[in-house]
């Protein structure tokens, strides 16, 4: 009984007394530039910024199961899609931080080889590409393949699916694949084991973008909205620019001239029978 | 036969060893040739260490306490209906972790949640959810060992002492908990190992919040998907070392009897 008690009481001396943080709620593709940002955020205010990460759907599930939260920021348009179809954001409040353009990743030193886009399909390459049924960088991929006539030399390539783009990512840095296609900039967050193979200009058919709200469950509703605010402001912008994002429409296409940003993704039947060798329906 | 008997036993151990020794040698090599360019930081890792000692004890803590008396219960007595509480009190076992942890996000919404809250402080993307989803991953492993270990006792031992005039608290203390004591210990050191890897249902109550919820497990997870493998592996590393180090000096006190 006295270990109880003793347990109980060491229990509650860790949970340390100060101004309430704000919750923030965020998908792991933001996660270099947004410590920085949470960071500067709490010296610039005092309001210190707890970041809980993990897949954009997963925080949202943990977000609306909780029925709390501040801030949701998630990795793409399409679970704030979600998140404001389900009532668990303030629609008004949604704002954009950067644009995410799908670039091919190698390991570091490029083992394979991999010079274009097209090698991809070259036989006995190892890929790795996000899941297309559950990522939005995986829908993003499938089209992009597509779009290059790729999907059907490819596909017999992948050898499995990533559910995030961190873990699409890891594929690479880890060396368990030749190759996968991500967003480009993750080659930025660990740049001692992984490369960049630029694509060709007009290759890239669309971008993404970082969407960030205010969540309905937050009972400082004024307070969250200034971290928005800071995340938009020029200090924000900057942690997300030297971390390696586009923090403009402008840069993105840049890296990707012709893509179209957002909207629906162009879904091409028959990825799944290309990856098991049986062709794409007609 | 005798020989062939000795070259299976001998070798399967071997083999398991050589198997998980590899595993350790993977780990090392990996560290070597990759340097980390941007090691973790050293509070971090401190933090992390800390936080998963004291959690993991305390939820093993408390989950052999809560189990011990169950475990009594369904070991000594027979009662209708045993064989359904039986199997309710398997459920966390069976329940994968991050099923486990949504149902406890999803009950602390309820009134008895709220009230609970209320109470005690929050629960929720805090401390305290920590160890509660590990002591709700580890609690019926716990009843489980336990159970198993008073199965093993001969209930003739506290009948005698009850003849001899012991009452029940000191039939408990003096002849069952000592009789029972490697088992005790080596059911506290398996719900600690388990409640120390814990990740699924402390991802999903307790959130993976740096510097705040963030277990050697939860960092481990993190640095995955900053695509940061080296310092993963090196918290990969600080786990491995740290319950080793633990689990054998348990061991030494106890004289290898667990």
């Amino acid at each position: 009984m006295r270990t109880v008690a003793l347990v109980l009481l060491a229990l509650g001396a860790c949970s340390a007394p100060g101004p309430e943080p704000l919750t923030v709620f965020c998908g792991a593709a933001s996660r270099p530039a947004l410590d920085r940002a949470a960071a500067e955020f709490e010296e610039a205010t005092g309001v210190p910024v707890e970041l809980v990460y993990g897949g954009s759907g997963t925080v949202l599930s943990q977000m609306r199961l909780a029925e709390r939260g501040d801030v949701y920021l998630p990795s793409s348009p399409d679970f704030m899609e979600r998140a404001v179809a389900t009532g668990q954001v303030l629609p008004e409040t949604r704002a954009t931080l950067a644009w995410l353009v799908p670039g091919l990743v190698v390991p570091e030193g490029n083992p394979a080889g991999v010079r274009s886009l097209a090698d991809l399909g070259r036989p006995g390459l190892r890929v790795g590409i996000g899941n297309p049924e559950t990522v939005v960088l995986g829908q993003y991929t499938v089209e992009l393949l597509a779009h290059n006539g790729l999907l059907d030399a490819t596909m017999p390539n992948v050898v499995g699916f990533g559910a995030s783009c961190s873990s699409v990512t890891d594929m690479a840095a880890m060396g368990s694949v030749d190759a996968v296609i991500s967003w480009r900039v993750v080659e930025r967050w660990n740049q001692a084991r992984l490369d960049l193979v630029e694509l060709e200009p007009g290759q890239v058919p669309r971008v993404s973008w970082i969407p960030v709200a205010v969540s309905s469950h937050s009972a400082r509703p004024e307070l969250a909205q200034r971290f928005v605010d800071w995340l938009r402001s020029p200090a924000g912008q900057q942690a997300y620019a030297e971390a390696g994002y586009a923090t403009s429409v402008e840069q993105a296409l840049q890296w990707a001239p012709g893509a179209v940003v957002g909207g629906d993704v162009v879904s091409p039947e028959g990825w799944l029978e290309a990856m098991q060798g049986r062709g794409a329906r007609p | 036969m005798n020989r062939l008997f000795q070259v299976v036993v001998v070798g399967t151990t071997a083999l398991l060893a050589a198997a998980l020794l590899a595993l350790v040698a993977g780990l090392i090599t990996e560290l070597v040739r990759h340097s980390a360019m941007q090691p973790p930081d050293l509070r971090e890792v401190l933090f992390a260490v800390r936080l998963s000692l004291l959690t993991a004890t305390s939820s093993s803590v408390l989950a052999v306490a809560l189990a011990l008396p169950v475990a009594y219960l369904l070991s000594r007595y027979r009662f209708p209906g045993k064989a359904l509480l039986d199997t309710l009190l398997d459920l966390p076992i069976v329940l994968s972790p991050i099923a486990l942890g949504a149902l406890l996000l999803i009950f602390f919404r309820t009134p008895p949640g709220r009230a609970i809250e209320a109470l005690v402080g929050p629960v929720v993307f805090e401390v305290k959810g920590i160890v509660l989803a590990q002591l709700a991953v580890v609690i019926g492993l716990a009843i489980r060992l336990l159970k198993a270990t008073f199965d093993g006792i001969d209930p003739e031992f506290e009948h005698l002492a009850r003849t001899l005039g012991y009452d029940r608290v000191r039939v408990m203390r003096r002849v069952l908990l000592p009789m029972a004591a490697p088992g005790l210990v080596a059911t506290l050191l398996l719900v600690w190992g388990r409640a120390l890897g814990e990740f699924g249902a402390t991802m999903m109550l307790a959130g993976a919040t740096t510097m705040k919820t963030e277990t050697l497990s939860v960092a481990i997870h993190l640095n995955f998907e900053a695509a940061d493998i080296t310092s993963a592996m090196i918290f990969i590393a600080v786990l491995l070392g740290v319950s080793f180090g633990v689990l054998l000096a348990v061991r030494r006190l106890h004289g290898h009897r667990v």
